[in-house]
């Protein structure tokens, strides 16, 4: 017979039993639990007056997070930098911060952080590791960055030239070169402010201009005004939707590569329905422009002739307009068509600055710069590199074969932070200061009020003391090739105080602890002026449907992990993502109709492959993408970045071979992909888990026609 | 006819958890028995506690592990014999929430005079790190979890300065509401509990603030 619970030896047990473990979960509520003499406090040897313990200083200093170059202000407390927040006296990000630049913090105190100089695999002084660049170096060193700009920049040139006058490449895999390129190519300006607060609607063409691009903080913090009292009209057109396409009023899929047709077809409906002039514009856009009927645009991009008149009465009824676009330079090209003919150069689009130490002025990272790069390397041209600020084993397209190109380097030196994979290919590793034990000067990339320039100071001592900072270094370098007028400096502060007492004409120290307080100093400026338009030439590629079992993939951007240089910090790998609301992991975005279609359903897995390489990941389907598309967002599957981000998700990047825009040689994001299920299926893990609310109404809607009628009552009655 | 099967006795399952229970909560009333004896023992504290009028202050007598320092300092010797205010050395205490270990430059602005590093063994210790440039690694006695805010500067305010009946002479008599009479300590030791039913029965007597989120913020 076996123990029979009833009723009553339930009752017995869970009585008895329960109070006994109920009595042993206490924990003996009693004075252990608070610790004594377990920790540590340190004194300050000599105060300082302002410093007070538990009061925390607020210190100006720049973002590096990304290119976009945001002003912040630290919080530090007994000597630690604990919060970071938008510095309110600046133009580009008017005291506001995005989450990756919150999130520097963790850059700042990652436990992953390399804190000596290393030679393959042995940790050495920095006077060794220094020798031995000496001694191994060929040639003429070549430098492999991203975005650099400030006087960090002019060091690195002052390297370059003293050193024999190698290449300086600038690699961003996530930049505007397409929209610079049609910019200079239409106005003569490259970079020329815009205005999103100005503007009553804007279209863009795959330009996420809210997440990712060129100055994200800025365009948002322009488009809180844009959304005001006059509440602006956006539209989207963009084959996979991003942060600005879900806050689209109009969001329109179009097939991948496509844009510029559904833009040239706009510009065909404003010309043919509403009459606006194509006489000024550019030789070969008349031509293109009247190419593109609604028939046509239909067959290259799915949008149908309805939209395009949406679309072109939107920009019709609300003037002045702003169309951006990117992604390619035909799509950027087409979306300046628009502005011409819609007259906004002038009024949403003005001239930018040019500072007049151009030398200053912002190096633009592209993935043409890594193109050349893999070319130089490839053919033996380079015998020693300098890497910082770039992963290229990561974020090269897995055509284009980086790691043999790097190979072919005889000396390769890396000034990094993290492991990763690109420090794991490189003979010598130099430890870099975080941003928050940093000096520097950085030019935003764009919205700066004229000629300003914003100033980087250590908001702490540094954590490790082998780490040395990148100006630090430039510095130490060019004296050792022999520079010129530098042989006076001790350190990097030296050289950078000088030079910006040189700027503002006075050395005194009020006014260099005013720049500080400010954290930007007004460097000597002109403005640009836009010139006439040469001819443009548009290549509108010929895209149409994929072939059976095949889809057009394209590789997404997000602010967060952005090209996977955040990906191993805890806090943006466990922020949900701004569409599929995922969190550590990839996934596949997929429209639910083709994932029918495929007999695919959320959580299955399924490859990837093209033929530059295969990836295994999750499907998500979701109706903002493309029939035809699948979008993998980019910045995961690393393989060596330390504890945080490696053997997380996948990285898309891989299965890019390496197709350079015709025009600018920049890198295509596409690219046709077999996908296969395995078999397998299990829970994506996302925040908010259903698009269904279960009759709970959490977030009251109503219809856009009713939310009319209500307006158009309120003003009735009022 | 079958053979006899010795019946086999089922495992007393009930009995066993309830066996269980029953040794769970004498190991725990044990365990806070022991707990309550550390605690009860006699307390250096005066009994009248701290001079403190107009406001009820706590009375436990709890008191804490002896915890070893760097340097042996007395507090006996500085805030009762030579009668030095708290707050001439826990500087912070009426500024920041935090009271604060004096930097070691105030020590030495006076131990460069007198008591000096030649004629004590434990002023040359501070004389050694003072001169290589080093604080002393002090070891926490009163260690508050991250998760609660305590402020000195507002109970400073409320019990110190903004009380007509006290003089800032005697910060000592407030300080000694959560920190017990540090004089008769000497090395500094932990002498009230600063559990939240301590703070919580403070705050009850003196209409101090009741919402959560004052302190867990």
């Amino acid at each position: 017979m076996a123990t029979k619970i009833d009723r009553r030896n339930f009752l017995k047990v869970l009585g008895l039993g329960g109070a006994g473990a109920a009595l042993a979960g206490c924990d003996m509520p009693s004075y252990a639990t608070l610790e004594e003499g377990e920790e540590q406090v340190f004194s300050y040897l000599a105060p300082e007056e302002y410093m007070v313990p538990g009061i925390g200083v607020w210190y100006a200093s720049t973002c590096l997070q990304c290119a976009a170059g945001c002003g912040v202000h630290g919080r530090v407390r007994e000597g630690h930098a604990l919060k970071l927040e938008g510095n309110p006296d600046t133009a580009v990000n008017k005291g506001k911060l995005c989450q990756m630049g919150q999130a520097a913090l963790q850059t700042h105190y990652n436990p992953d952080r390399i804190t000596s100089p290393r030679i393959g695999d042995k940790n050495v002084t920095w006077p060794e590791a220094l020798a031995y660049i000496k001694e191994k170096g060929r040639g003429a060193p070549a430098w492999l960055t991203g975005s650099i700009g400030g006087h960090q920049a002019v060091l690195l040139d002052t390297h370059l030239r003293a050193s024999g006058g190698g290449t300086h490449y600038a690699v961003e895999t996530i930049n505007a070169q397409a929209w610079q390129a049609a910019c200079a190519d239409t106005l003569g300006d490259a970079q020329p402010n815009l205005h999103v607060d100005k503007a009553s609607s804007i279209l863009s063409f795959g330009a996420d201009f809210l997440g990712t691009w060129i100055s994200p903080v800025k365009f948002m913090a322009d488009y809180g005004a844009f959304r005001g009292d006059q509440r602006g009209v956006l539209t989207v057109v963009e084959p996979a939707m991003t942060l600005s396409g879900a806050n689209a009023d109009h969001w329109v899929a179009a097939r991948p590569g496509s844009e510029a047709a559904v833009a040239l077809g706009v510009a065909n409906v404003l010309a043919s329905e509403y009459g606006v002039s194509i006489s000024t514009l550019p030789n070969g856009a008349a031509d293109a422009i009247a190419a593109m009927s609604a028939g046509r645009v239909a067959e290259l991009s799915g949008v149908d002739a309805k939209t395009l008149s949406k679309i072109a009465g939107t920009l019709m009824s609300n003037h002045p307009s702003l169309v951006v676009g990117d992604g390619s330079y035909e799509t950027a090209a087409a979306a300046m068509m628009l502005n011409l003919m819609l007259g906004n150069v002038g009024a949403t689009i003005t001239p930018g600055a040019e500072l007049i130490p151009a030398d200053l002025g912002v190096r633009s990272g592209s993935t043409k710069a890594l193109a050349d790069f893999a070319t130089d390397a490839g053919a033996g041209r380079i015998g020693t590199v300098f890497i910082t600020g770039t992963n290229p084993a990561f974020t090269a397209p897995g055509g284009l074969k980086i790691k043999d190109a790097l190979n072919n380097v005889g000396l390769k030196v890396a000034l990094s932070m993290f492991e990763d994979e690109t420090t794991a290919l490189c003979d010598v590793v130099l430890p870099l200061a975080s941003s928050l034990e940093d000096w520097g000067t950085h030019v935003p990339a764009t919205g700066a009020d004229r000629g300003e320039i914003h100033v980087q100071q250590p908001l702490m001592e540094k954590l490790y003391p082998d780490v040395l900072g990148l100006g630090d270094i430039l510095l130490g370098l060019s004296q050792d090739a022999g520079a010129d007028g530098l042989a006076d400096f001790e350190d990097y502060y030296g050289y950078l105080r000088t030079a910006v007492s040189a700027m503002i004409g006075t050395e005194l120290e009020p006014a260099w602890q005013a720049v500080l307080q400010a954290g930007k100093v007004q460097a000597p400026a002109q403005d640009r002026a836009f010139t006439a338009n040469g001819a443009l030439s548009f290549n509108v590629a010929e895209t149409k449907a994929p072939a059976p079992g095949q889809l057009h993939l394209i590789t997404t951007a997000r602010q967060g992990l952005f090209d996977g240089r955040h990906a191993n910090l805890p806090w943006l790998q466990e922020a949900p993502d701004q569409i599929s609301k995922a969190v550590w992991d990839s996934w596949a975005e997929i429209h639910p109709a083709t994932a029918a279609g495929l007999g695919l359903k959320d959580g299955d897995y399924i490859t990837i492959g093209s033929d530059s390489g295969l990836i295994t990941t999750r499907v998500f389907t979701y109706k903002g993408v493309h029939p035809d598309a699948i979008a993998v967002p980019m910045g995961r599957g690393h393989t060596d970045y330390g504890r945080f981000a490696t053997g997380i998700g996948v990285n898309p990047l891989s299965l890019l071979d390496g197709t350079q825009d015709g025009r600018t040689g920049e890198f295509t994001n596409t690219a046709t992909v077999r996908v296969q299920a395995t078999g397998d299926n299990r829970h994506l893990v996302r925040l908010m888990d259903t698009d269904r609310q279960y009759g709970r109404k959490l977030a009251a809607t109503i219809t856009a026609d009713q939310h009319r009628r209500n307006q158009a009552n309120k003003q009735g009655s009022a | 006819m079958s053979p006899v099967r010795p019946k086999r006795r089922p495992f007393p399952w009930i009995r066993t958890i309830m066996a269980a229970g029953v040794v769970g909560a004498l190991i725990v009333l044990g365990g806070q028995m022991l707990e309550q004896e550390r605690v009860g023992g006699e307390s250096p504290v005066t009994e009248a506690g701290p001079r403190v009028p107009n406001a009820v202050f706590p009375t436990d007598t709890f008191v804490g592990k002896d915890v070893p320092q760097p340097i042996n300092y007395s507090h006996k010797l500085h805030a009762g014999d030579l009668n030095i205010n708290c707050l001439y050395c826990h500087t912070y205490a009426r500024r920041s929430k935090v009271a604060g270990i004096p930097p070691t430059a105030k020590c030495m602005g006076c131990h460069t005079v007198i008591a000096t590093a030649d004629e004590k063994p434990e002023i040359e210790k501070l004389t050694v790190m003072w001169e290589s440039g080093q604080s002393p690694a002090w070891n926490k006695v009163n260690d508050m979890p991250d998760f609660v805010h305590f402020s000195h500067e507002r109970h400073l305010q409320k019990f110190l300065f903004d009380n007509p009946d006290m003089k800032v002479e005697d910060s000592r008599e407030v300080c000694a509401m959560c920190h017990g009479d540090m004089v008769e300590v000497g090395v500094a030791k932990k002498m009230r509990p600063l559990t939240m039913g301590f703070c919580n029965t403070c705050h009850e007597n003196n209409d101090g603030p009741a919402d959560c989120t004052r302190c867990h913020k």
